[in-house]
């Protein structure tokens, strides 16, 4: 039974990934088809990785508990922002890049905003790798402290996505605003300056 | 994207009898012309055999649906959305500044001074994607002309439509509004730059910048500024719009250069729309036989 919520929760999280399948097969991605691979799973990358921040309070809100316990919600939807990383990452080698690994160097060496969103992507791998319970056992403590790595891999994306706007940055402040609140709320979780607020009763799963 | 093929389109013929029709009716009296008013109706215009490349044509479609003009939204498809926003009715043009003759076109008036002529040109934007358009309109030079620049004009400068009432993208400070764009007064007299008033051999569409804008194939697409209000014989460079917002990333003369890349991306590859892999950029934008003589001597990495 919990196989197949979590494949029904994978599933979920595909929706997105079957959609521009779904447009590339009717050939209805826009002039650009490309940049609009690109810019959707890079956006979903960046909404998957917020959602995983944001599960501990929505499981506060919403009793999800009955589905499955945080920990695999969690895991599920950081695997699927990873998903989405790595289908950007080929869509740009492929398409942008032709393929080349010379072209794809310089390109890292030469463009910041490439840097930038590489990090992030690379800091992605030991965590989804790490990902199971029996890394999470075998790390003890360190477990939680390499996964904070999460913060910083968010920074990188969203300063990733601000980079390659012309102008109008409205949509990554957006993300960035939320992120700003997420690290606060923890923050204050962790002081415990509102320990009656329902938001931030202890969730173990 | 799978290339129309010609029988997919509205059948030219199917599409001019319509014309025809509505025009015959109108003429025996029996409706009232819904094309009467509207001077771009009546569009006419015949393909410059100078200017036939054989290149193949981006479509239709991805041509005025996909594109930037920050007035209507930052989106590639506010434009088309919102393309009802920009209002073209009683439109003037104001040619004017260090000149004998300053004078202010209708575009009637203008349609009728200089006869459109339809041109293929290549069209590549700073942001690394292109496309091939048939314009059509008219020598920038001849309409300069008209108006004697006297000796001591050097620049032209070029300013766009101002009217945050209903352009919902001029409420947002993106840019210093409105649209200012120039050109060294050679280059605006180089037989290539074009003022367009339309496309595949209709009327400009809203979202490409009607009724009238200018067209110079050779520079990045943010050069072509839309719906022109304003052309000023100037002596001094003028500051454009996009120098205004990022002057370390965008300079005046803004030619095509793959060798010169955009602070934060080549510029050395495109993509053309409907295509998914990308093409070598060229010098120029593949215009260098006309234009390269513009910049002899000058250090291109310097006036980029």
């Amino acid at each position: 039974m919990k196989t197949l919520k979590i494949i029904g929760l994978i599933l979920l999280c595909s929706l997105p990934f079957f959609n521009l399948g779904w447009l590339f097969l009717q050939d209805d991605l826009g002039a650009n088809p490309v940049e609009t691979l690109e810019s959707t799973t890079g956006d979903w990358a960046i909404y998957f990785l917020l959602l995983t921040l944001l599960v501990p309070y929505l499981t506060q809100v919403i009793k999800f508990r009955w589905f499955l316990p945080e920990y695999l919600i969690k895991r599920t939807l950081g695997l699927a922002a990873f998903a989405y990383v790595l289908t950007h990452l080929s869509i740009y080698f492929v398409f942008d890049m032709s393929l080349s690994l010379e072209d794809a160097w310089f390109d890292i060496i030469e463009r910041p905003f490439i840097l930038v969103g590489m990090s992030a992507l690379l800091l992605l791998i030991p965590l989804a790798i790490t990902s199971t319970l029996k890394w999470q056992r075998r790390l003890k403590k360190h477990w939680f402290t390499l996964h904070k790595a999460i913060y910083v891999i968010i920074l990188l994306g969203i300063t990733h996505g601000i980079m390659i706007q012309k102008v109008d940055i409205t949509e990554p402040l957006l993300y960035l605003g939320l992120f700003i609140l997420l690290v606060i709320l923890k923050q204050l979780k962790k002081r415990r300056l509102f320990p009656k607020h329902k938001l931030f009763a202890s969730s173990k799963a | 994207m799978t290339k129309l093929t010609e029988n997919q389109v509205t059948d030219e013929h199917l599409f001019l009898n319509r014309r025809e029709f509505i025009q015959k009716l109108t003429a025996l009296g029996l409706i009232a012309s819904p094309l009467a008013g509207y001077a771009g109706q009546n569009f006419t215009s015949h393909p410059n055999p100078n200017y036939q490349p054989k290149l193949s044509l981006t479509s239709e479609e991805d041509v005025t649906h996909y594109n930037n003009f920050y007035e209507m939204g930052t989106s590639k498809s506010d434009p088309s959305r919102f393309a009802d926003s920009l209002k073209t009715a009683g439109w003037q043009v104001e040619v004017t500044g260090l000149c004998n003759k300053p004078t202010t076109f209708s575009m009637d008036e203008l349609a009728k001074q200089f006869p459109n002529q339809e041109r293929i040109y290549r069209f590549r934007c700073v942001e690394g994607w292109s496309m091939v358009v048939p314009w059509s309109g008219f020598p920038l030079a001849s309409l300069l002309k008209s108006v004697e620049p006297t000796s001591k004009a050097k620049f032209v400068k070029f300013t766009s439509i101002d009217d945050p009432e209903n352009l919902k993208g001029q409420r947002f400070r993106t840019i210093d509004w409105p649209y200012v764009e120039g050109l060294r007064l050679d280059e605006a007299m180089n037989p290539l730059t074009l003022m367009a008033t339309g496309l595949y051999g209709k009327a400009l569409p809203n979202q490409n910048g009607a009724p009238i804008r200018l067209v110079v194939p050779w520079k990045y697409g943010f050069k072509s500024a839309k719906s022109i209000v304003k052309i000023e014989l100037v002596e001094e460079q003028p500051i454009s719009s996009w120098m205004h917002i990022a002057p370390q990333e965008y300079a005046f003369y803004s030619n095509v250069n793959p060798n010169v890349p955009h602070r934060r991306w080549s510029q050395a590859k495109e993509r053309p729309l409907g295509s998914f892999f990308k093409k070598k950029t060229l010098m120029f934008n593949g215009y260098g036989k006309e234009v390269a003589y513009l910049y002899k001597g000058m250090d291109l990495k310097k006036y980029y």
